[in-house]
């Protein structure tokens, strides 16, 4: 049931241009939607549909939990050796999945940054972070419609108005600062009824939201297992759906998730904060962006220092317990990372977190960020003939490979910018 | 002597090849090929008697061999025992070979072989026979008659006491140690000449040689290929003294194993070119197998029942540049799953809580525990924590997925989990990676130490150990019998099959379980039947 009185523009932060629908959700709640002003008319050939799915912070394994996922997984193209790619942290992996190339190109490296030009820590989310063309932006330039349905403030924030139709995230829980998926799945639902886009972008939070509160992976297992069942529910919804109404015939669901999910004890923390500041070379001369499972160092002093604070940086935090691996930015470029990264990155080892400035910044007990929450699920599967069924690829698929996967299914070439990922159609 | 024509049928040995061929570590467009040649009646194995001859050999894609692709010569003579072992290149990938070797005008009985797929092709399966422990004293090779039986194999694992040192009347079938058939030389190998005709006479099995002959076989060594529980200083079954020094003796079993065996010493065929065992062999962006070596670098194991020095980070059973051979194996992004041909267990087993009157059987089928029940078996990565640890704690902060130990040894079937912590496993349930443990060809277990029917006694000792130890999801105590590991992008499984009584030459093959790992999932489960 849809309350088309209430459709009336509206002016919301980044939506001039852009009109306001306000519809009414299965549950009854009204969901809102923003639409871009002038949406195409549709081509009359044969409609080619496509969703991609993120289920934040699943573990592959925990697949096998979902029966809906699993169903989906195993009846069509699997990546069983899936990666998130550094730095493995929510916005950066969705930005990688929309412009099919890493942060060294597109800009977004980490959740949190320190921008030098504003001299302060940030969240990397502003539309403006990203610096090349998205995959969004590509199928709206070739005629087509888009849809992001995303349960996180940043990253509704960072996609700002690229899709041509938007969901803000609502209800927002003050804790955790996302909507829940039966609200999300409700909105992408709703979105796909009334608007039809040919490709909708759905981020679905619960199961990473449950995993950041979930003691050492134990003491709130349950709480963890009710989270998958509940996003295989509204998963399921979404299957349902689309081929009660038809439309699974001429649809692709990529599912896969940004990162995976690590759990710490709250003594196995790490503040590289005091560590590096216990230096008087380097005191006053640095700034940290603390991502969870990665510490992002930067060196605010002079120039000619640099080099030197580098070494005695990355010599400092490989000395600190808990720490795994200490890159020099510049001087490792399979990182991919870009300036934005800062000078040093700094991973944590499984069983470890970090928090900065102090050791009470991060009470999180599940963190992810650090090389131990690489491995993620990832899979192709709904009716479109395009979608090969029942098989499994060992081929290392990563978040970076979404766009180009659109890409091939849409018969959308490569942006100017280019992708480094690749199609796993 | 002018050498006659001579039998030509797959697996039939004749007087100057009586020893089989055999091929191994397949590549993508090489593998090793192998025979041993006798070209006097004087030439027995271990004589160093006989002429230097030139053998040549020939590579062919039908078993008419009217399209041969690759051929040499070799030489041999007494030096090598008169063994001819060459890598055999300019192969396609994934093809399925004949080879054979002629002196003269005798031709040896042909050999079936395959090369390994492409480093950047995607295999959809590959399925490995697994086998380890055939002791021939103890009964006949039965599980590789039955594994010689099957068409649907890429390569045969070994992982470890392919022979056995002991005389006569040692470690033979059931409580009597009876010979099934009796070692030669008639006692406890000790020389060079000793470990060469102990190949010979292992390699001289009707039902080995059919295996060699119709698949690669890709090995390493345990202890019994030198000594019982070797380590790199000695061995439990060596004196130092009476028996010459451990350097010869070890030095001699390796220059044997060189000889005999189908694989890349040292990286290569050649003989004296160093006797490195642990190697990697790809199979496309499926498989990449890890071949490892605990025998040569690993420290004395413990000797007392609960030792500080179990965890001691300065003992090893690696070895620091195998260890860091591993940790690469275990984070190199060529294939998707990480097999480790591993010869002793690696996941944590504590023997606390088997009855007291239990422990000695149990010691003489796993191992090394004192008589008062010591809580783990010091032979196995149990006695040398610290490099376990590093293994684990490599897996799990670099977030490693689809690692698989397939592991020999200890002559009974296991299916781990690989905790990431044992102390909290059984609320996390986090496992960094997965173990198979194939049962024995032949060697003894408890059934046979305890003297009871199989299916007995041993129920109440795997069901101690699964309670004690939750990893642990399979245990058969009882059964020999081989394995098939069959790995696929979505899953990697094991079938263990088991063969009726060993000192019964005809005996027969029945699966019993099959135990699968999902991939991703680092944990076992159940599944409910073989691969077809």
């Amino acid at each position: 049931m849809r309350d088309r009185s209430d459709a009336r523009p509206m002016s919301l932060p980044g939506t001039d241009r852009r009109t306001v629908l306000k519809v009414a959700g299965a549950s009854g709640a009204a969901l809102v939607f923003s639409t871009a002003a002038g949406e195409p008319a549709r081509a009359a050939t044969a409609r080619r549909r496509a969703y991609v799915i993120v289920v934040d912070g699943c573990r592959p394994g925990e697949i096998d939990a979902m029966p809906n996922l699993k169903a989906l997984r195993d009846a069509g193209t699997w990546y069983p050796a899936a990666r998130s790619l550094p730095v493995m942290e929510t916005i950066p992996n969705h930005v990688m999945m929309m412009t099919g190339c890493r942060p060294a190109r597109n800009g977004v490296p980490a959740n949190s940054i320190y921008d030098r030009a504003a001299a302060t820590t940030r969240n990397c989310d502003r539309p403006s972070d990203i610096l090349v063309a998205t995959i969004l932006e590509q199928l709206n330039a070739s005629g087509r419609t888009t849809g992001t349905v995303l349960s996180k403030q940043y990253l509704y924030s960072v996609f700002g108005d690229r899709a041509t139709h938007r969901w803000e995230p609502f209800p927002v829980l003050p804790v955790t600062e996302h909507a829940p998926d039966a609200a999300t799945m409700g909105a992408a639902i709703a979105m796909v009824e009334e608007f039809d886009p040919d490709m909708v972008f759905v981020n679905l939070g619960d199961v990473d939201r449950v995993g950041h509160g979930d003691l050492s992976g134990t003491t709130l297992k349950l709480a963890r297992s009710a989270a998958l069942a509940s996003t295989n529910t509204q998963v399921g919804r979404f299957v349902d759906m689309l081929k009660s109404s038809g439309k699974w015939s001429s649809s692709m669901v990529v599912v896969l998730a940004d990162h995976s999910m690590d759990w710490s004890l709250p003594q196995q923390t790490i503040s590289l904060t005091s560590v590096l500041g216990a230096d008087p070379a380097l005191a006053g001369r640095f700034q940290i962006a603390q991502n969870g499972g990665a510490d992002l160092v930067y060196w605010t002093g002079a120039a000619s220092a640099r080099s030197a604070a580098l070494a005695s940086m990355r010599s400092l935090a490989l000395a600190t317990p808990g720490v795994f691996q200490a890159h020099v930015v510049t001087e490792t470029p399979s990182l991919r990372l870009g300036a934005n990264a800062g000078d040093l990155l700094v991973f944590c080892k499984a069983g470890w977190r970090f928090s900065d400035p102090g050791p009470q910044s991060n009470p999180i007990p599940g963190n992810h960020g650090h090389p131990a929450t690489e491995p993620i699920p990832f899979f192709i599967g709904g009716g479109s003939p395009q979608v090969r069924r029942g098989v499994a690829r060992s081929a290392r698929a990563h978040t970076m490979d979404v766009a180009p996967t659109l890409g091939a299914y849409f018969g959308i070439p490569a942006p100017r910018t280019g992708w480094e990922g690749s199609s796993r159609l | 002597m002018t050498p006659r024509p001579a039998g030509r049928l797959m697996g039939m040995p004749n007087a100057y090849f009586a020893h089989g061929v055999a091929s191994g570590d397949p590549r993508p467009t090489s593998v090793v090929l192998w025979t041993r040649v006798t070209p006097t009646a004087a030439s027995k194995p271990g004589s160093g008697a006989g002429p230097e001859i030139t053998v040549t050999w020939q590579v062919s894609t039908n078993s008419s061999f009217t399209r041969i692709v690759s051929s040499g010569k070799a030489s041999t003579g007494p030096a090598r025992d008169h063994t001819v072992k060459v890598d055999a290149g300019g192969l396609q990938p994934a093809t399925t070979y004949y080879y054979r070797f002629a002196y003269g005008q005798v031709r040896s009985a042909v050999g079936r072989t395959r090369t390994a797929p492409a480093a950047a092709s995607s295999p959809a399966n590959l399925r490995f026979g697994v086998v380890s422990c055939s002791n021939l004293q103890a009964g006949w090779f039965s599980s590789y008659r039955h594994l010689a039986d099957r068409d649907d194999l890429h390569a045969i694992l070994h992982l470890g006491d392919y022979i056995y040192e002991y005389g006569p009347g040692e470690y033979g079938y059931g409580q009597g140690d009876i010979d099934i058939r009796t070692h030669e030389p008639p006692h406890e190998i000790l020389e060079l000449a000793d470990y060469r005709q102990r190949h010979a006479q292992y390699k001289r099995d009707a039902d080995l040689q059919r295996l060699h002959a119709k698949y690669a076989f890709i090995v390493t060594w345990d202890d019994h290929e030198s000594a019982n529980d070797a380590y790199e200083d000695g061995a439990e079954n060596h004196t130092a003294g009476a028996e010459g020094s451990w350097s010869a003796r070890r030095a001699a079993s390796h220059r044997a194993y060189d000889e005999w065996m189908p694989v890349r010493m040292g990286g290569t065929t050649a003989l004296g070119d160093g006797t490195q065992l642990y190697r990697r062999l790809t199979f496309g962006d499926l498989v990449e197998v890890s071949m490892l070596d605990l025998r040569t670098y690993r420290d004395k194991q413990l000797a007392a029942q609960v030792d500080p020095a179990q965890a001691d980070r300065a003992r090893s059973i690696t070895g620091r540049a195998q260890m860091d051979f591993l940790m690469e194996s275990l984070t190199r992004q060529n294939s998707q799953w990480k097999l480790v041909g591993n010869p002793v267990m690696i996941a944590p087993v504590t023997f606390a809580g088997v009855p007291r009157d239990l422990v000695k059987p149990v010691n003489d089928t796993v191992g090394l525990l004192p008589p008062e029940g010591v809580p783990y078996n010091v032979d196995q990565w149990d006695g040398y924590t610290d490099d376990r640890r590093e293994v684990f704690e490599h897996l799990r902060d670099n977030g490693v997925t689809d690692s698989l130990f397939i592991t020999g040894d200890i002559h009974s079937g296991w299916a781990c989990d690989l905790p990431a912590d044992k102390a909290t496993y059984p609320g996390t349930r986090d496992s960094v990676g997965v173990e198979f443990v194939a049962t024995s060809v032949t060697s003894g277990n408890l059934k046979d130490i305890t003297g009871t029917p199989r299916r007995t006694t041993s129920i109440a000792v795997e069901e101690i150990l699964k309670t004690n130890n939750p990893h642990i999801k399979y245990l058969n105590f009882d059964d020999h019998g081989f394995s098939v590991l069959d790995i696929t992008p979505k899953r990697a499984q094991m079938d263990w099959y088991i063969i009726g009584d060993r000192a019964v030459r005809t005996t027969g093959a029945t699966w019993t379980t099959s135990w699968a790992t999902t991939a991703g999932s680092q944990t076992v489960r159940q599944v409910d039947g073989p691969v077809a």
